[in-house]
């Protein structure tokens, strides 16, 4: 991922999460020689940024479509 | 997730480029992971205008930095980053970094770097209290950057503002500007290193109204040479991979661009409550303009600084001209009689003068001159190595004792006034004595006071940059990975000396590695980390032999530190000094010369006459029969097998033939055969082809083969008319593809416009492209052929004095027992070991006119200088007793000198009274009763004696050792075989096989089959590009030397045994050579011993 991008969302436990704000952030690597496996040309440095972020979940209120099937009786739940 | 930029950043990016103030290259020693130069051209591609190289402790990497910035275009940025000391700390200093400012900020850092190491004494270097005192004047022109490993900064990382007010307050009279650093790698919590601590420190310097700047303390380039870094902090401190040792917490000390910068300056900004980074960001810039350097005018980039006139005994630039000149009239007085020869050297002279005044290098000729007059006060030997021997000032001022003119050597290869480039003068001197030259360098042209600021010197050692190879590079890397020690070790020692990059190619190509598993994960991982630690700095080293002079101004330009062999060493290497335009002046140590000084005292002790080795006349018969018959083993140059077989070919008549000789044993002409084609002419089997009369005077004396540079020089200025140092210049040309292109579009038509017909214009051309990049220069030659003809001289001459000298002072490649049978072969008598006359260098004693030379108490195994003192010092002693007692001679020792029979005389063993089982048996007796009474160790010789009755010596009627185990116990303990050859005791054996004798090899016919025994004298495999080794093996049988030569169809059954043992049998087919040239292609080869010992059983059976 690109070193300049800040995400702005995500999905968590099913459900989408919009971030309102980044309390802080940080990276982290190393701990590659705990790692050797393989002998790759380049040892896994495990690079990560972190953010924490305070979100609240998308959708709130939302308008979805609501449809019965007549033949079958099925039910459908779409988001508009 | 979805990636957004934030549009404020790019507003920043493109009005204004990040300037990086605070970056750590490799000469940061086992820290930084990039070479300035990949740093400078990173920068460049960032579209930087400038670039800071701030490394730790260190300006080593300047110059190469600021050429690299030149060739980048972009400018200069340099400081030192430093521990210091103010508070009383552990032992981990914090470290702040100064910056040389760009109004003649340069010298004072410089000046300061060394003014620290000067005065660290035995502690690390460090700033302290005291010394910014003392070094005041040069701190107050410094500008300082409190960063995040900054006592200051530690201060604020402990919420103690008040502190770190106090302490920037401690700093603050000593440098001419501060700024609070900010940094942020990003890391996680408060501390140095992170947002919050990076905010901490811009909103300490608003509140006190301190400048803030910010940097990311850049140690590497991509984030992706995080674990280069670990690595190197692990070299650094010898301890294994752990988070405990490293110092990074992840990877963003890398070499951000533009944007990277502005959004961490944002983040601060932003955590600091401030709105925009653009306050943090312009000072940063303003910063950095103020320390941008100049690489001419600070750093002295082509620039030339030769010592002052008053330095070499003259008052002005034209006193020195006069004084330079008068010094060459006096040489040619001294030098040539006749009329005509005085005339053509005062006219060569003149050029010569000419070209020295017009680059104003009278300085340099006339300081090397003083160095070399120096020694030779001292009855040093001194001897120009090089291209400087094609210089007639060179030769008249007595630096170089070849006569350029007699020889046809040309100053424009040496010097010209189309080159910039100082000309270089190497000086070979006697080898054990080279320090002693070092000393009065010092002593002239040095400082005593190099700790006081303001000292002034002008002269010191040059550094050597000891990079990481294969061999260190896997050791360090198998040590901080944790590789079992006896893997590193079997891996570290199988590795030849090759680049770090090439393990892994080294690997797939010996054999010998096949057996380990090198794809094991450690081992793989460890074989891939080493390989990128290649060419990184790890040490600073002395140069073997470089002196760097200079004019007072040097410590301006120059960092100095003292170096572990006690010198004042730059911490630039020989280029770097170059660049900036000091006198870089080789003095190489050289045991010929050594050697050839010994032979000359033991001749004035011995014969009592004074020769003048240097005034020998260069046309001596006897000397050139000598080396004719191809017994030069000693002789400088010509005595390896290779050597002997050309030399035995070209029957050299002539000191030109001697230089040719040594121009042509070399790769080049031995690969492009220019070989034959001179040796057939020469002995008349085809006439010299010298394409055009024109050009017979430059080519009669190589029979039309170009053999030297000064020989292309002269054909093309003969061709086209241009001057000699032109010619020159396009000599050059012809090594590369292009310039070889644009000479040859050039020479057509100017040697066209001279009248040539086109046909020779193609010859000739065909043959300056073919050899010019094999050519040599002939000064060169010819300066190595003065020791070498002086050597023959002396081995012809005065044998028995010139081995004693070769054995002394060892300078070939043979053993020393290889020379003693060379003696023994030129009627020498060898004088065993004595502990009443041998002295520690090998003597020659005369005996009734017989010469004899008296074996070396240097020569035993094991013996100590302190010993071989001691020894000499109590001498004479009366029997063995008064030995043991006075001394200082170990037991072992003492046992050796039994042995080698150093009491034979004393105990006179010729009587055959007693033996040497004996004397033994008394030594041992002597010691019992020392310790029975428990003489203290220590107490002086002559008191230990006083009341001490040894015990008598008696015979124990044992019989004596074999002559068998007299010669097994020379060559274990002297590692030479004094009293019979090796092989003489096999000789039953060799003659009843049939061996041949290697004397008698040369009656042998080409093509026959033979059995050739001896002692391993040279085993040498050079490296085939085929990567099919061939071995070459010297055998000697005490009647000279036998070459064999091992394919690898024999190896696989022989390989071992070569290497293992030294006494061998071969069988094989001999294929002559020339004329004196014999060489046996080996068919198999055998243990000598075990051969013997089969023989032997096979005679019992019978």
């Amino acid at each position: 991922m690109d070193a300049m991008a800040t995400p702005i969302e995500f999905t968590f436990k099913g459900k989408r999460f919009r971030i309102h704000a980044v309390l802080s952030r940080w990276c982290e690597a190393g701990g590659w020689w705990n790692r050797v496996s393989d002998g790759r040309y380049r040892p896994d440095d495990g690079a990560r940024a972190l953010w924490t972020v305070e979100a609240a979940p998308i959708g709130a209120l939302a308008t979805f479509e609501i449809e019965r099937d007549e033949a079958t009786g099925r039910w459908l739940i779409r988001s508009i | 997730m979805k990636p957004q930029g934030d549009g404020s950043f790019d507003r920043f990016s493109t009005a204004m480029s990040f300037i990086h103030l605070r970056v750590a290259s490799a000469f940061s020693m086992k820290y930084g992971t990039t070479q300035p130069d990949d740093l400078v051209e990173r920068a460049r591609q960032h579209g930087a205008p400038a670039l800071a190289l701030t490394d730790r402790a260190s300006l080593s990497g300047a110059i190469r930095f600021t050429k690299a910035c030149v060739a980048h275009g972009i400018a200069p940025i340099i400081g030192i980053n430093l521990p210091i000391e103010i508070t009383p700390k552990d032992k981990s200093y914090p470290r702040v970094t100064v910056l040389a400012h760009g109004d003649g900020g340069w010298p004072h850092l410089v000046r300061f770097l060394t003014g620290l190491h000067m005065n660290k004494g035995d502690g690390e270097l460090r700033i302290t209290t005291d010394l910014l005192e003392k070094f005041s004047v040069h701190s107050t022109q410094l500008h300082l950057l409190h960063g995040p490993q900054s006592p200051l900064s530690y201060e604020l990382a402990a919420h103690r503002a008040d502190k770190a007010l106090d302490l920037f307050n401690l700093t603050r009279e000593f440098f001419a500007d501060h700024a609070i650093e900010c940094v942020s790698h990003l890391i996680a919590g408060n501390g140095p290193g992170s947002t919050a601590h990076a905010a901490r420190s811009l909103i300490f310097a608003r509140d006190h109204d301190i400048d803030a700047v910010i940097t990311n303390a850049v140690r590497m380039r991509d984030p992706s040479d995080g674990p280069i870094a670990d690595l190197l902090d692990c070299a650094r401190q010898l301890v294994p991979l752990d988070y405990r040792h490293i110092e990074r917490r992840n990877n963003q000390a890398y070499l951000k661009n533009s944007d990277e910068m502005t959004q961490v300056a944002t983040e601060i900004a932003r955590a600091a409550g401030e709105g925009t980074p653009r306050a943090l960001l312009k000072t940063t810039r303003e910063w950095a303009e103020r320390a941008l350097l100049s690489p001419q005018r600070d750093i002295g980039l082509g620039g030339i600084h030769l010592p002052e006139p008053h330095i070499v005994g003259a008052t002005s630039q034209s006193s020195m001209r006069t004084l330079l000149r008068s010094r060459v009239e006096a040489g040619i007085h001294q030098r040539y009689s006749a009329n005509k020869d005085v005339k053509a050297a005062r006219i060569r002279l003149d050029d010569e003068l000419a070209t020295v005044a017009s680059l104003g290098y009278e300085s340099y000729f006339l300081t090397v001159a003083d160095i070399a007059q120096m020694a030779r006060d001292k009855g040093i030997r001194v001897a120009a190595r090089g291209s400087g021997a094609g210089s007639l000032i060179c030769h008249l001022l007595g630096i170089s004792g070849v006569d350029p003119m007699r020889h046809g050597l040309l100053m424009e290869r040496f010097c010209s006034p189309l080159r910039a480039a100082l000309p270089d003068i190497d000086i070979d001197v006697e080898s054990d004595r080279r320090l002693e030259i070092y000393e009065m360098v010092f002593n002239r042209y040095g400082s005593p006071s190099l700790h006081l600021p303001g000292a002034i010197s002008r002269a010191a050692t040059v550094a050597m940059f000891d990079t990481y190879r294969a061999r260190h590079a896997i050791r360090d890397t198998g040590a901080a990975l944790g590789l079992p020690a006896a893997e590193i070790d079997l891996l570290a020692k199988a590795m030849p000396h090759v680049r770090a990059r090439n393990i892994q190619a080294v690997l797939q190509s010996l054999p010998e590695l096949k057996t380990l598993n090198t794809s094991a994960p450690l081992m793989a991982m460890t074989v891939s980390l080493a390989q990128e630690l290649d060419g990184l700095p790890r040490h600073l080293a002395m140069h073997p032999c470089a002196v760097v002079l200079s004019d007072g101004g040097l410590l301006d330009r120059i960092p100095l530190h003292i170096n572990a062999g006690g010198y004042p060493m730059v911490e630039f290497d020989k280029d770097d000094v170059e660049d900036i335009g000091l006198l870089k002046l080789d003095i190489l140590g050289v045991r010929m010369q050594s050697t050839l000084a010994y032979a000359v005292s033991e001749i004035e002790k011995i014969e009592e006459k004074k020769i003048d080795l240097d005034a020998i006349s260069l046309d001596d018969e006897k000397t050139y029969q000598l080396i004719q018959s191809t017994r030069t083993l000693g002789i400088f140059q010509i005595e390896s097998p290779g050597q002997r077989e050309l030399v035995g070919k070209l029957n050299p008549r002539t000191f030109n033939d001697l230089i040719i000789d040594i121009s042509l044993f070399r790769p080049g002409p031995v690969k492009s055969d220019m070989i034959s084609p001179f040796l057939h002419s020469r002995h008349g089997f085809t006439a010299a082809d010298v394409i055009h009369p024109d050009l017979a005077p430059i080519l009669a004396e190589t029979e039309g083969v170009v053999v030297f540079h000064e020989q292309v020089i002269s054909i093309i200025a003969t061709m086209t008319g241009i001057s000699l140092a032109s010619a020159d210049e396009k000599r050059r040309g012809l090594g590369d593809k292009q310039s070889q292109q644009e000479v040859c579009d050039w020479f057509f038509p100017a040697a066209t416009q001279k009248g040539y017909p086109l046909d020779v214009i193609t010859k000739v051309w065909e043959i300056l492209r073919a050899f010019a990049s094999f050519g040599f220069c002939k000064a060169h030659a010819a300066a190595f052929a003065l020791p070498t003809y002086q050597s023959a001289w002396l081995k012809t001459h005065y044998p028995a004095e010139f081995i004693a000298g070769v054995l002394t002072h060892d300078p070939g490649m043979y053993p020393r027992r290889l020379i003693l049978d060379e003696a023994r072969q030129m009627g020498i008598t060898l004088a065993p070991l004595d502990v009443n006359k041998s002295d520690a260098s090998y003597r020659v004693e005369c005996d009734g006119g017989k010469k004899s030379i008296r074996i070396a108490l240097s020569s035993i195994a094991g013996i100590s200088d302190h010993e071989i003192a001691s020894i000499m010092q109590a001498r004479p002693y009366i029997d063995m007793a008064d030995f043991v007692a006075r001394s200082g001679a170990s037991t072992p020792i003492t046992e050796s000198l039994i042995l080698t029979g150093g009491f034979d005389e004393l105990h006179s063993l010729h009587t055959g009274d007693i033996n040497h089982r004996d004397l033994l048996l008394h030594l041992s007796d002597i010691e019992k009763s020392h310790s029975v009474k428990s003489i203290k160790k220590g107490t002086s010789g002559a008191q230990m004696t006083f009341g001490f009755t040894p015990p008598a010596l008696i015979s124990s009627g044992l019989p004596n050792i074999t002559t068998n185990e007299r010669v097994r116990h020379e060559v274990q303990r002297l590692g030479m075989d004094i009293t019979h050859h090796m092989l003489e005791f096999y000789a039953p054996f060799l003659n009843a096989i049939g061996a041949v004798r290697s004397c008698d090899l040369l009656a042998q016919r080409s093509g026959s089959d033979l059995l050739v025994a001896g002692v391993k004298v040279a085993l040498q495999t050079p490296p085939i590009r085929s990567g099919r080794r061939v071995i070459f093996l010297t055998l000697d049988d005490g009647y000279g030397c036998s070459d064999s030569t091992f394919f690898s169809d024999v190896q696989s059954s022989s390989a071992g045994l070569l290497y293992s043992t030294s006494l061998i049998l071969v069988r094989g087919v001999t294929r002559r050579t020339g004329d004196r040239g014999i060489s046996i292609r080996a068919t198999g080869a055998w243990d000598l011993s075990e051969a013997y010992g089969k023989w032997q059983s096979s005679k019992v059976a019978i």
